[in-house]
C-alpha cells in the first residue's frame, strides 16, 4: 500500500508570465512586497522567484511560517552570482564577501529562514532533471517521519547559455504546501515512485519547457492541481520515470 | 542497541571510508588522529593570491572509465578513489545489498558545497580567452551539485533515489539524515551516504574575503586562532535497515536538524540554532543527555563559531562530554566535513578512544567545555555525536552508537 500525502496549496512564478499563460498555467511574478527593501537589494532572481512562491503558497494553505520545515530544489541555485564570481577568478582583486555568501546551494534557504524566524530544519538539494521528483520524495518521507507539514520550492533562475543549452532559456519557480493530514488539503498524492506500470509522460510541449526550465518539471502536477484533474503524473522528463498518483479532492 | 524511546528506527553502517589528506581509507586517518598529526600544508593545487595551508588529498585520484569520462572532476575521481579502497570495503558491500534488495532499493545521497566546481574555474578560463565553453565541458554532469552522486549512482549500476545535499557546510550531515530517512520509510533498504568536497579557487578566495582562512595552520579552539584552513574529502558510508546480518556493525542513532533563522555567515549569538541540533537529534535517538560518551565539535577555528559552539554545548551538557575537533588535522573539508567527522567518530566507538584537537594550544578562557588536547585512550565509549553547521544557520548533529 503506498503511503498517501496531502496538497494545502500551490503556486507558480516566472517573470514571463505571458509564456506560461499560453500554457493555460496561473503563474504570478516576482511580488517585491514579500521580500524586505535590504534582502531584496542582494537576493538574486532565482531567490526572489523562490520567495514569492513560497510565500504565496503559505499564506493560501493559512500555515504559521516560523515553525514549517521547508525543502529547497533547484538545478543550478545560485546560477547568476556563480557565474560572476567565476569570471572575477580571472584577476587577483579581493571577490565580494557579499556575492561569495550568496552562491551556496542553500542562499535561498538562509534567507526564507531568517525571513520567517524559522528555526525548523531547512534543506537544499538538486537531482539534475530528477531535481523536482527528489524533492518531494524528500518532503514525503520528512513528512511520513515527523508528520506535519512541510513547504516544497522548486526554481530555477535565467543560466547563462553557454553552461547547457537550452536549460536556463526560462525562469520559473513553484511550490507546494504538503501536509501528513487531510484537513482543508486540495489533494491527495502518492510517494513518488518508479513507474514501470503506466506510460506516464510529458506531453511534447511540456517537455520542451521542462528542458530549458528544469523546475517546469513541476507543470503536469500543478495542471492538474489547477484543473482539478486526478490523474498518475510524470515528475520528471527522462527515464527512468517518477510518477505520483493525484486525487484531487 | 534496544531502545523504545527513539523517534527513528537506528541503521546500521555497514562499511564506511574516508579519503582525505590524511591519505586513504579509514586506518590512514586512524593513523593521523591517534599521533594527532596534521595533514595541513601550504596550498600547491593552483595559485591563489594570498598564504594559506590546506588539507590537500596528495595520493593520486582513480581515473573514471571512459565510458563515464562526461562526469569527469577531481570530486567524482576523489569519490571513486574512496569507493574502490579494499581495506574500506564499500563496493564489496554495495555489491551485495544490491544482490540482497535490487538496484532500485539502493539510494544514493551525497552531500557537496562545491560538486565539480574546480573543473568549471578551468572552463571558464578558457571561455575567458576564446569566448567559447571546451568542447569536453558538460556542466550538468560535472559541476551541478548532483554530478557526483550520479556519477556514483551510474558507475555502481543503481537505479532508485539520487540526489546532492548543499547546504553549505552541514551537507554531509544532512545527507546522513536523509539516508536514514529513506529507509526508516521503506524508501529504500540500503542508501550509500556521504559528503564529497573538493578544493577550488573560489571556495578558497570566497573565504578569504569574508577574512575567515588562517596564513598558518588552523588553530580549533585556541585562543588565538585566526581562522580556517580548507581541506577536501571524499567520505562515504553505507547504511543499511537493521538485520541479523548487520547485528554486530556501530548503528546511525539520529540526526538532529535546525536552522538558526539569525544570519547568512554569522551563528546566532547564544548558538540556539546549534543547540536545537544537538537536542533534536539527542531526543530522536531516544537518549537522555547524560548517556552522550564523546562530542566531535564543528570547530572550524573562526573566532566566532568556537565561542558559540562551545557555549552551546556547555550549555547543553555542562562539561560533561569529553570533546574534541579535528579540522587542525584534516582541514575543514566543507560539504564533507559531516561525513568525514561522522567517520572519526566512528573511529572513536570502534578504537574507544577520544581523538585530541590538534592547532589547540592555549583554550579561550570563557570555554567551560570539556575539550580534549590530545587523544587519550581505553574509553568507554559507546554514544558519540559529530556536529556540522554552515552558512545560511543550516546546522546537523548526527549520533552513532556502538
Amino acid at each position: 500500500m503506498n503511503k498517501i500525502f496531502f496538497v494545502k496549496s500551490f503556486s507558480a512564478c516566472s517573470p514571463d508570465i505571458e509564456f506560461f499563460g499560453n500554457l493555460k498555467l496561473q503563474v504570478s511574478d516576482i511580488d517585491k512586497t514579500l521580500i524586505p527593501v535590504d534582502m531584496r537589494r542582494r537576493t538574486s532572481l532565482a531567490t526572489r522567484m523562490a520567495i514569492t512562491v513560497a510565500k504565496n503558497s503559505c499564506i493560501k494553505a493559512s500555515v504559521q511560517t516560523s515553525n514549517l520545515p521547508s525543502v529547497f530544489a533547484s538545478l543550478g541555485g545560485e546560477i547568476q552570482i556563480t557565474d560572476n564570481l567565476l569570471r572575477s577568478l580571472n584577476d587577483d582583486t579581493e571577490l565580494s564577501p557579499t556575492q561569495f555568501l550568496n552562491s551556496v546551494h542553500n542562499t535561498t534557504a538562509g534567507y526564507w529562514g531568517i525571513l520567517n524566524q524559522c528555526q525548523a530544519p531547512t534543506t537544499a538539494l538538486s537531482a539534475a532533471d530528477d531535481t523536482f521528483a527528489m524533492g518531494l520524495m524528500e518532503v514525503c518521507v520528512q513528512l511520513q517521519s515527523y508528520g506535519g507539514d512541510c513547504l516544497l520550492v522548486c526554481y530555477d533562475e535565467i543560466w547563462p547559455q553557454y553552461l547547457a543549452p537550452p536549460k536556463g532559456r526560462i525562469a520559473f519557480a513553484c511550490s507546494l504546501v504538503l501536509s501528513s493530514k487531510a484537513d482543508g488539503a486540495l489533494a491527495s498524492f502518492t510517494m513518488p515512485q518508479i513507474d514501470c506500470s503506466t506510460s506516464v509522460s510529458f506531453s511534447e510541449e511540456h517537455k520542451v519547457l521542462a528542458e530549458s526550465a528544469p523546475a517546469a518539471a513541476a507543470i503536469p502536477l500543478l495542471l492538474a492541481l489547477q484543473n482539478k484533474n486526478s490523474a498518475c503524473l510524470p515528475l520528471n522528463i527522462i527515464s527512468p520515470i517518477w510518477s505520483s498518483e493525484l486525487t484531487v479532492f | 542497541m534496544d531502545n523504545n524511546k527513539a523517534l527513528i528506527p537506528p541503521v546500521a553502517v555497514i562499511a564506511y571510508s574516508a579519503l582525505s589528506a590524511c591519505g586513504q581509507g579509514n586506518m590512514a586517518l586512524y593513523a593521523s588522529l591517534i599521533k594527532n598529526q596534521s595533514a595541513l600544508a601550504p596550498l600547491n593545487l593552483f595559485n591563489v593570491p594570498f598564504r594559506t595551508n590546506v588539507g590537500a588529498i596528495t595520493q593520486p585520484l582513480q581515473g573514471l572509465h571512459r565510458n563515464l569520462i562526461q562526469y569527469d572532476s577531481r570530486n567524482s575521481r576523489a569519490a571513486l578513489t574512496a569507493l574502490n579502497d579494499v581495506d574500506a570495503g564499500i563496493r564489496v558491500a554495495i555489491e551485495k545489498v544490491k544482490s540482497k534488495y535490487g538496484s532500485k532499493r539502493i539510494g544514493v545521497v551525497i552531500g557537496t558545497s562545491t560538486s565539480g566546481l574546480y573543473e568549471t574555474e578551468e572552463a571558464y578560463l578558457e571561455l575567458l580567452r576564446t569566448n567559447n565553453m571546451p568542447a569536453d565541458f558538460y556542466f550538468v554532469k560535472q559541476h551541478a551539485y548532483q554530478a557526483t552522486a550520479r556519477f556514483l549512482q551510474v558507475e555502481l549500476g543503481l537505479s532508485g533515489v539520487c540526489y546532492a545535499v548543499s547546504t553549505a557546510c552541514s551537507s554531509g550531515a544532512k545527507a546522513i539524515a536523509a539516508g536514514q530517512r529513506l529507509i526508516a520509510n521503506d524508501v529504500c533498504d540500503a542508501v550509500l551516504v556521504g559528503g564529497v568536497d573538493t578544493l577550488c579557487r573560489l571556495t578558497l578566495r570566497g573565504f578569504h574575503s569574508l577574512d575567515l582562512i588562517a596564513e598558518e595552520p588552523c588553530k580549533p579552539l585556541d585562543k588565538d586562532r585566526q581562522g580556517i584552513s580548507i581541506g577536501e574529502s571524499a567520505a562515504l558510508l553505507l547504511l543499511e535497515k537493521s538485520c541479523s546480518s548487520n547485528s554486530s556493525d556501530m548503528r546511525l542513532l539520529a540526526v538532529g536538524e535546525s536552522a538558526d533563522a539569525y544570519h547568512m555567515s554569522t551563528p546566532h549569538p547564544e548558538g540556539l540554532g546549534a543547540i536545537m541540533a544537538m537536542k533534536n537529534s539527542m531526543v530522536m535517538a531516544g537518549l537522555s543527555f547524560e548517556k552522550l560518551d564523546y562530542l566531535n565539535l564543528h570547530a572550524t577555528a573562526t573566532k566566532i563559531n568556537d565561542r558559540v559552539e562551545s557555549a552551546a554545548v556547555y550549555s547543553m551538557f555542562s562539561n560533561n562530554v569529553k570533546c574534541s575537533g579535528t579540522k587542525g588535522i584534516t582541514g575543514h573539508t566543507l560539504g564533507a566535513s559531516g561525513a568525514l567527522e561522522t567517520i572519526i567518530t566512528l573511529l572513536a566507538l570502534k578504537y574507544q578512544f577520544i581523538p585530541g584537537t590538534n592547532g589547540l594550544d592555549q583554550p579561550e578562557d570563557n570555554c567551560k567545555c570539556q575539550v580534549v588536547k590530545t587523544p587519550i585512550y581505553n574509553q568507554n565509549i559507546q554514544i558519540a555525536m559529530s556536529n556540522s553547521f554552515g552558512f545560511g544557520g543550516n546546522n546537523a548533529s548526527v549520533i552513532v552508537g556502538l
